[in-house]
């Protein structure tokens, strides 16, 4: 069986799209899709926690929340409001490199989200004020607690990081940020932040949707344009270098399942490896068939679930193994079994098979992604926003679809490697203690 | 392009005027009942080379025997490990290649065997779904092993302090009903279901009669009415009674706190059973609680989040079923504004079963719910959800026209109408999972306090 589309090693769909720049640095993009009477406005801004230092974490994330609270023209709580009233969706999230926000609108109220994007791009300070930053602060601990600290696993992403990662490089903290320092944010952090990072030249506008591009672009040039370019951003240092012997750390938690999560260094976003990295992953986790799955859940019956992740970071990505045990099978049963895959994985190339099974899912997962406006919007900003490159969605086909079952297996043999992991355990409480050592 | 300078004439101090409206149209669908008493319902949406098929069947968790909980949850979970031509191995192998996921589970009110895939493989995506439906060996290995897994899910239910919440409040305002308890199922009554329970349940409820077909993407719905027909027609004959499910009210204001010494946080859920799906006051209902906790300005949102700053997040819902699905609040708190949050969101009940909302509220959220409507159609599967709602609440073929035009008919008044009908405040479930130590001084005010533990 093999794929067949319009145009071999690409997607049958029209991912066609214009590029502008404005005098002030504003990047946009355009994409016309006329199939519903919408359209998204997604503003992508090139700033994340990467971009915060050790004793002020969680700031890029507490300012994403900010900037719901209003501006010079739009009121307090007043941008869910008005997206609302028109039948408008509208949301935002902060990540380690970037931080995006959109509206999704009746195409016919497009200048509405460009109004409301712009007043926040060029006229925040004014409505800036102690009494929303207390609120939002207490909003974002309340957040911290819930998807974190009141979650069985929830301190993992954050204890891996910790341990992948030197306390000096940009991905060592939690986006979220440490609770001391979200409480210790000032209003004037939040005002130095803005005019550092909240600039037309640091951010990429996409435009997906119902519209006539020409009719968009005077629009996006009458309501963006004024605003002045800001000084060029700060560059972020991030330490290089392997990780240079194993990291391992044991939590005991209220819970009766062990979990255990494994992290690796794997390369940035947009490199070869990377996608190597993202194929083997499919090939180890993702569907029965896939031989973590297959070994762990299926046969021997140790594990609940098993994942395998690999996420688009800029700097240099996390390939991460999570599984979790049986009740009364002991972490290190389940630790055992996942390092033979992949050793497994580092010496034997995958099967014809497997890689066929992990390209059509593949292309499944784009076409069923791409249904979506937002979708559409934030890959398209993804990629102009880390590689000045609207088109290379088409290029990140390409690259899956013609990797080698070789390159998975030197990715695997490169990086999966024991001391180079960080490796976090949760365990019930009492169970160190009650082990045969 | 033009210098930017700043203009004085440009005027930012209101929103933009909107341009011109372009209708949106419900997508043309095909729905038909076969002879042999299966209903097809069918839609093209050519724009993106994928296709999703959907088996409905009344073989959901509202059927499930007392004493057999869970029979239909893993009923449907062996369904798709084992045919008379393939192993659960080869059945998942197969689907995989062709670019997709085939899933089988069940909700409340129906069972669900679904598969997607690339639309190039259409015929076998419909060969395969008719192959699982109607072939099922449920080997004995595949059972043990999924009822293993099962069990060990509702081990993990217990860890986590929202599902706990829920399961409780469920118990609480169900009690006695099938309602009252996970559909997943109970560790006893899942220790105890054995392959004559799995193979007499899929007899009697996976039946032709009662089932609806669901294929929506790059096809032709009139070729998937002529293929269904033969394809399924070795279903089992039916279709299975529906259980009347009678919740009875509660007596007050009762409070339920679990005990999570050391939480960082309390899970609260405030509610009571609510109406089916079918209620003739359902629509107006939508529009009353995206007023009152389903939207992000919504009253509880509002207050909760941004005026006190108690949670991340506060919303609340009817739930749809068959039968009366729960209207829930939901929040996850600060520990000690729990008691605040509670009262606070009980006071919000009361107040929209007093007064009228204000004009603008109402005028503002059916613009809202209906303008938000063709953002719920990008995606196949967003297309088949809705007719499936169609399928299995029995409704029209111009259902979601008659909702669009019935939302700006609604008034104030009617508003107050549902909202004393459908909104008991005083006969209401307060659940809270936290610390029982600090917790219990702030909630005993609000009526009689049980503590349970969650679960070893």
């Amino acid at each position: 069986m093999s794929f067949s589309a319009k145009r071999s090693g690409t997607l049958d769909l029209d991912l066609g799209f214009e590029r502008h720049t404005l005098d002030n640095g504003l990047r946009v993009i355009l994409h016309r899709d006329a199939r519903l009477p919408l359209v998204t406005v997604n503003l992508w801004y090139h700033v994340g926690s990467k971009n915060e230092r050790p004793g002020r974490t969680g700031f890029a994330h507490l300012f994403e929340h900010m900037l719901f609270q209003g501006s010079e023209h739009v009121g307090t709580n007043d941008h869910f409001r008005i997206v609302q009233q028109v039948g408008g969706v509208a949301n935002g999230s902060t990540w380690y490199d970037r931080t995006n926000y959109y509206e999704t609108l009746p195409s016919h109220h497009l200048e509405l989200g460009l109004w409301l994007e712009s007043d926040r791009m060029g006229f925040l300070l004014p409505a800036l004020t102690q009494e929303n930053l207390d609120t939002q602060r207490d909003v974002v601990m309340n957040e911290r607690r819930q998807r974190v600290e009141n979650q069985p696993y929830g301190m993992a992403g954050e204890r891996l990081h910790e341990l992948l990662y030197p306390p000096d490089h940009p991905y060592h903290w939690p986006v979220i940020g440490y609770m001391e320092d979200i409480a210790a944010a000032t209003l004037e952090e939040v005002r130095t932040f803005f005019r550092t990072y909240y600039t037309p030249n640091n951010a990429v506008l996409t435009l997906v949707g119902d519209f006539d591009p020409d009719d968009a672009l005077a629009k996006v040039e009458r309501w963006f344009g004024e605003i002045p370019a800001g000084p060029p951003v700060p560059p972020v240092h991030v330490p290089q270098g392997p990780l240079g012997g194993e990291q391992r750390e044991v939590r005991e938690v209220d819970v009766r399942l062990p979990r255990i999560y494994y992290g690796f260094h794997a390369p940035a976003y947009g490199e070869r490896g990377w996608y190597a990295a993202d194929m083997l992953a499919a090939t180890l986790s993702g569907g029965k068939s896939s031989r973590l799955f297959q070994d762990l859940v299926y046969d021997r019956q140790i594990a609940q679930d098993v994942g395998v992740y690999v996420s688009p970071y800029e700097e240099v990505a996390t390939f991460m193994v999570v599984a979790t045990a049986r009740p009364g099978v002991a972490a290190e049963t389940l630790e055992t079994a996942i390092s033979e895959q992949l050793d497994r994985a580092a010496t034997e190339l995958p099967s014809a098979e497997e890689m066929e099974r992990a390209r059509n899912r593949m292309l499944t997962e784009y076409y069923t992604a791409l249904q979506k406006l937002d979708n559409r919007a934030d890959l398209f900003a993804q990629l102009t926003t880390y590689f000045d490159d609207p088109g290379g969605i088409e290029r990140e086909i390409e690259q899956y679809l013609e990797l080698d079952g070789s390159e998975l297996r030197d990715f695997a043999a490169r990086h999966l490697v024991a001391s180079e992991r960080a490796v976090v355990t949760f365990v019930p409480r009492g169970a160190q203690e009650s082990r045969p050592e | 392009m033009s210098e930017p300078t700043r203009s004085a004439l440009m005027d930012r101090s209101l929103p933009p005027a909107p341009g011109r409206n372009r209708a949106f149209h419900f997508p043309s669908f095909l729905r038909h009942k076969l002879a042999n008493g299966l209903e097809v319902l069918a839609a093209r949406l050519p724009d993106v080379p994928l296709v999703s098929l959907e088996l409905v069947t009344p073989a959901g968790g509202q059927q499930d025997p007392r004493g057999q909980e869970g029979l239909a949850a893993l009923t449907a979970g062996v369904i798709d490990e084992g045919t008379r031509r393939r192993s659960s191995l080869e059945i998942a192998a197969h689907v995989e290649r062709l670019g997709g996921y085939l899933v089988a589970g069940i909700d409340w009110d129906e069972g669900f065997l679904s598969t997607g895939l690339l639309a190039q493989h259409l015929p076998a995506g419909l060969d395969l779904l008719a192959e699982v439906a109607t072939e099922p060996t449920f080997p004995d290995a595949e059972i043990e092993r999924l009822r293993k897994q099962r069990l060990t899910e509702i081990v993990r239910r217990g860890q986590d302090p929202g599902i706990v919440a829920e399961d409780r409040l469920a118990a609480v305002v169900y009690r006695g009903t099938v309602y009252d308890h996970p559909s997943a199922g109970l560790p006893e009554s899942l220790a105890a279901l054995t392959r004559d329970d799995l193979v007499g349940f899929y007899r009697s409820h996976y039946t032709l009669a009662g089932s609806k077909l669901i294929a929506v993407g790059d096809l032709d719905p009139e070729a998937i009415l002529r293929d269904a027909e033969e394809r399924f027609a070795a279903l089992p004959a039916g279709p299975p009674e529906r259980p009347e499910i009678v919740p009875v009210p509660l007596g007050g204001v009762e409070v339920h706190v679990v005990d999570r010494p050391g939480g960082a946080q309390t899970e609260l859920r405030i509610g009571h059973a609510g109406v089916p799906r079918t209620d003739p006051d359902y629509i107006p209902l939508i529009v009353l609680n995206t007023i009152l906790g389903g939207k992000f300005t919504s009253r509880i949102n509002l207050s909760l989040r941004e005026r006190h700053g108690y949670t991340y997040g506060a919303s609340s819902r009817f739930t749809p079923r068959l039968g009366p699905g729960p209207f829930v609040v939901d929040a996850a708190v600060a520990t000690e504004s729990a008691g605040a949050a509670a009262v606070e969101t009980l006071a919000e009940i009361r107040r929209i079963r007093e007064e009228l909302v204000e004009p603008h509220e109402l005028e503002e959220t059916v613009s809202y719910v209906s303008g938000v409507f063709p953002y719920t159609f990008q995606t196949t599967s967003d297309l088949a959800k809705r007719l499936e709602t169609l399928a299995v609440y029995n409704l029209p073929n111009d259902y979601f026209e008659r909702y669009l035009k019935r939302l700006p008919t609604i008034t104030r008044e009617e508003i107050l109408t549902v909202a004393r009908r459908h909104l008991h405040p005083d006969r209401i479930a307060v659940v809270a999972v936290g610390p029982a130590e600090a917790l219990l001084p702030q909630l005993e005010p609000l009526g009689k306090v049980t503590v349970t533990r969650v679960a070893e």
